[in-house]
């Protein structure tokens, strides 16, 4: 059966130790002032007195079921892989345009400076195919975060989705209808951009295309007409007209 | 296979023959033909996203079944695009004076001439002389040179088009390799593929006239044999053949 993953996140216990991202960090040998995973928290608000709290929110990409990252790349080298429901860089068809980069309303991704090509998490693939958990799932000292296969009834994140009540941080004004939940509710949730593609690609789907569609239907056409007229009156060609020139 | 009611209008095979093409002329056509259709083949194999490709999903998964993957299907598109680039460069570098005096000769529009020959030839081709008549004109065809417009208006398309395939297709390629800002990527892929568009829509009609078209039967074997009828070249090319005629 495919398998369908996704992360449950209780933000409620976050204690914003940053272990996660460490983890993430070293797993993946992510390069100088760049994440795969984050934790947002709240502005503190002090004239709350005694009563001042930070909520903080764990996240990474949310390997959405309307990836506007997949969708803004033409040469499918950003796909979301059917047998797992991650989404994937193949870096070998990658051209490094960064239409996907854009086109994240988390900012989930981001251009490696030494391979021009967008890096993001995988959910550590490598590390799921041997068996062993995501790395910042692995770390987490409070266990905020719970991985697993929506698609399998007995797994964890499926009994927290059955039995607790989650939200999602969702971006507006499309929704990328993201696999990432979080228990009850979290905060902050109105830090996602808009679901933006770059001038290139929207000048490609709604310029060049009907164009090009138009400018071979023309021609083709034209073309059609040529040969039906070929066929159907053989005796009346140019030629004959042309010796009168 | 041909309609006995035709034969009067064919080229008599004991014609005089002209020479056209040289052998270096022949082969620089049929290599950059054979480019230009695998390139956009496995171009247009690589707009894998079928939201955009306009074909759809299948086109990209078959080119992707026949080449084995995506990746090497990229790398047979990069390669084949470079060196048909560095054959055409070496080519124009070689036979430099022929290669200038082609461009002359493709960008040299005669702008009365041509206008009228672009819409009556288009008309008289798809539509017939009646319709000409209808529309109120004389079914009189401008003479033409070495290429007639519509051959001029497609070298022209392909000089210009080629050149920019060519200089977004390299940033494409370094883009990964040097280029630290991602948006002339974006940009060269947009461009590269309305100039292949275009490129293509031209391509069709070209490939008509040559392997379909009765009327240019004899040009389509100059590109095998370098020669054409004396009377094709008359008819079809005559200020070409006044030129000609003039020199011997």
């Amino acid at each position: 059966m495919k398998k369908k993953y996704c992360m449950v996140i209780d933000s409620s216990v976050c204690i914003d130790c940053k272990a996660c991202m460490v983890s993430c960090k070293v797993q993946h040998n992510v390069p100088r002032g760049r994440w795969r995973n984050w934790i947002k928290h709240t502005e503190p608000d002090f004239s709350m007195g005694k009563h001042t709290f930070v909520h903080f929110q764990p996240g990474g990409c949310m390997q959405c079921d309307e990836p506007s990252c997949v969708y803004a790349c033409p040469s499918g080298a950003t796909f979301k892989d059917e047998e797992t429901g991650i989404v994937h860089v193949n870096e070998d068809l990658c051209i490094g345009c960064g239409n996907c980069i854009t086109a994240c309303p988390y900012g989930a991704r981001y251009r490696h400076p030494v391979k021009r090509v967008p890096d993001k998490c995988d959910f550590c693939s490598d590390r799921l195919s041997r068996g062993l958990l995501p790395a910042c799932v692995d770390t987490c000292p409070t266990k905020a975060r719970t991985f697993g296969d929506m698609n399998d009834p007995d797994s964890d994140v499926s009994r927290l989705l059955r039995d607790r009540e989650t939200v999602r941080v969702v971006s507006k004004p499309v929704d990328t209808k993201p696999n990432m939940f979080y228990l009850a509710e979290t905060m902050p949730a109105d830090w996602p951009g808009s679901v933006e593609y770059p001038a290139a690609h929207q000048a490609m789907t709604g310029f060049v295309n009907p164009l090009v569609k138009i400018a071979v239907g023309i021609s083709g056409l034209g073309v059609a007409a040529m040969f039906l007229k070929q066929l159907f009156t053989g005796d009346e060609t140019s030629g004959n007209d042309k010796e009168e020139v | 296979m041909k309609p006995p009611g035709m034969t009067r209008r064919r080229f008599n095979m004991s014609d005089k023959m002209i020479h056209r093409h040289d052998k270096g002329s022949i082969f620089i056509h049929w290599f950059n033909a054979f480019c230009w259709i695998f390139l956009t083949l496995t171009g247009l194999g690589l707009i894998s996203n079928e939201r955009i490709n306009p074909v759809g999903g299948w086109w990209p998964n078959l080119m992707r079944t026949i080449f084995g993957s995506g990746e090497t299907l990229l790398t047979f598109h990069i390669y084949v695009g470079l060196t048909w680039a560095a054959v055409i460069l070496i080519y124009i570098l070689v036979r430099f004076r022929d290669s200038l005096g082609f461009l002359k000769e493709v960008f040299t529009l005669s702008p009365a001439r041509d206008t009228v020959w672009m819409i009556k030839r288009n008309v008289q081709l798809t539509l017939g002389n009646k319709a000409l008549k209808k529309m109120g004109m004389t079914t009189d065809i401008p003479p033409q040179g070495f290429y007639n417009a519509g051959q001029k208006v497609f070298a022209q398309l392909t000089v210009f088009a080629g050149l920019i395939l060519v200089v977004t297709g390299i940033i494409m390629y370094l883009s990964t390799i040097i280029l630290n800002n991602p948006t002339p990527a974006a940009w060269s892929r947009t461009i590269h593929y309305l100039m292949a568009g275009i490129g293509f829509a031209g391509m069709l009609v070209h490939i008509y006239m040559a392997a379909i078209s009765r009327d240019e039967r004899p040009a389509f074997k100059s590109m095998f044999s370098g020669m054409v009828p004396e009377d094709y070249a008359k008819h079809h090319h005559e200020l070409w053949y006044k030129e000609v005629k003039d020199k011997s």
